[in-house]
């Protein structure tokens, strides 16, 4: 018997598309909400609903605004930088991810 | 424990000015930073960094790195001289609050550990949630296809009652959702960071990446299978065998068809609440012309066929 098998096993929640909240994702994050609301004046975060208290985020966002924060710590870039390296940090998986379906990598 | 040449990491003479230490920290941050690098260590390399900038940024702790002298290399066997940090005092003092769990422990016999900052745990005496934690953990295409139960190893970086720097490794056996796809979050409510004051432990969410499959891609809920077919499958159409995660099923290619021409078979993506396609990318296998029998059938395919496959590259005659 594996070692494992005595384990308990434990179910998840899957986060779906646009179900963050805006407290959701500051604690998930650490982050203060202040800090959310500044990425998405930038667009470097779109949130559905249109009033801050509708706001749902998906696991993207979630994906981004923790980038977002190793590329400020980290590297000193400012919120127009982290917009701009994050997209085109997306659309480079994209184009990698293109290449990989032309299996070309 | 093992001698590290800050200098070598950070690709500096011994003589270079802050100035200079500083500029070598952002270059070197960029091209290994783990957002952004796709180099294979990069996440082991931008730690070592991190650690050789904590140790040259801070003039002190410089001064006393360099009195450890030139004669050490990399990798060797370090034992501190006796009395080698006389007159300098930086346990517990000014970090900069890089990632401090990370450093060695050759930076820690010299250095002491970065303690801990009441003002990060919050106010005593409240009720304070702990924080979520992350991982990204790797899936295969089948534990989507099917669910799943996995084991996955974490290890979690902890502060202890000293508010020392402890990292913890433990076990979870985790249940797979079938359908769950690439990008995707798992929240496991109170498995993350431990709450303070009895409040609530933090969630621990997990990203979902799939591990590359010997046959399939996954792109979002699709499916991807390059299938060989032969020149005369996909001239004259036929009906062929194709694996799929699910078992085999027949596929109907249609006659002419082209090389890279993709065929869809609605619904046997990943199970997600969207369903997903799997989707067939012809290739068209040449034989070999490796027998006089094959070589004749290609001299009469080259004698009875007007083809011309260079018309578009504006080349009139053969």
């Amino acid at each position: 018997m594996n070692s494992h098998d005595l384990l308990p096993v434990h179910t998840g929640t899957v986060i779906e598309d646009d179900s963050l909240t805006l407290e959701q994702l500051c604690h998930a994050c650490g982050v203060h909400a202040d800090w959310i609301i500044s990425l998405v004046e930038e667009s470097i975060i779109e949130p559905e609903g249109d009033d801050i208290h509708l706001w749902r985020f998906s696991g993207t966002c979630l994906v981004r605004v923790r980038s977002a924060l190793r590329l400020q710590h980290d590297l000193g870039v400012n919120l127009a930088g982290i917009a701009l390296a994050l997209d085109l940090m997306e659309e480079l998986e994209n184009l990698r991810a293109q290449l990989k379906i032309m299996g070309r990598d | 424990m093992q001698y590290k040449d800050y200098y070598k990491i950070m690709g500096l003479s011994r003589n270079s000015t802050q100035d200079e230490v500083k500029r070598a920290y952002r270059k070197l941050a960029r091209k290994y930073h783990p957002d952004v690098s796709k180099e294979k260590d990069a996440e082991a390399k931008f730690k070592e960094l991190g650690e050789a900038y904590e140790v040259l940024q801070d003039p002190e702790k410089r001064a006393a790195y360099d009195k450890l002298g030139t004669k050490w290399k990399a990798g060797e066997d370090f034992r501190p001289p006796p009395n080698w940090d006389e007159g300098f005092e930086f346990k517990g003092g000014s970090f900069t609050g890089g990632d401090a769990g990370a450093f060695s422990d050759f930076f820690e016999q010299l250095f002491g550990r970065a303690g801990s900052r009441p003002t990060d745990r919050g106010p005593h005496g409240f009720h304070v949630r702990g924080q979520d934690s992350h991982a990204k953990i790797y899936i295969d295409l089948e534990d989507s296809i099917h669910g799943s139960t996995r084991n996955i190893s974490l290890s979690t970086p902890e502060m202890d009652a000293q508010g020392y720097v402890k990292v913890k490794h433990r076990s979870l056996n985790i249940k797979i959702p079938k359908g769950i796809k690439p990008g995707q979050h798992i929240r496991l409510s109170g498995q993350g960071d431990p709450g303070s004051g009895g409040g609530k432990a933090g969630d621990l969410l997990l990203e979902i990446a799939f591990n590359s499959h010997p046959l399939y891609r996954v792109s979002e809920t699709d499916i991807y299978l390059d299938l060989p077919v032969t020149p005369w499958e996909a001239a004259l159409g036929a009906k062929i065998k194709v694996p799929t995660p699910e078992g085999s099923v027949d596929l109907k290619i249609p006659p002419n068809s082209r090389q890279g021409s993709k065929l869809r078979l609605k619904g046997r993506g990943l199970p997600a609440k969207t369903q997903g396609d799997f989707f067939v990318v012809l290739q068209i296998a040449l034989p070999p012309a490796n027998t006089e029998r094959a070589k004749a059938v290609y001299q009469q395919m080259q004698q009875e066929l007007d083809f011309n496959p260079r018309l578009s590259l504006g080349v009139k005659s053969l």
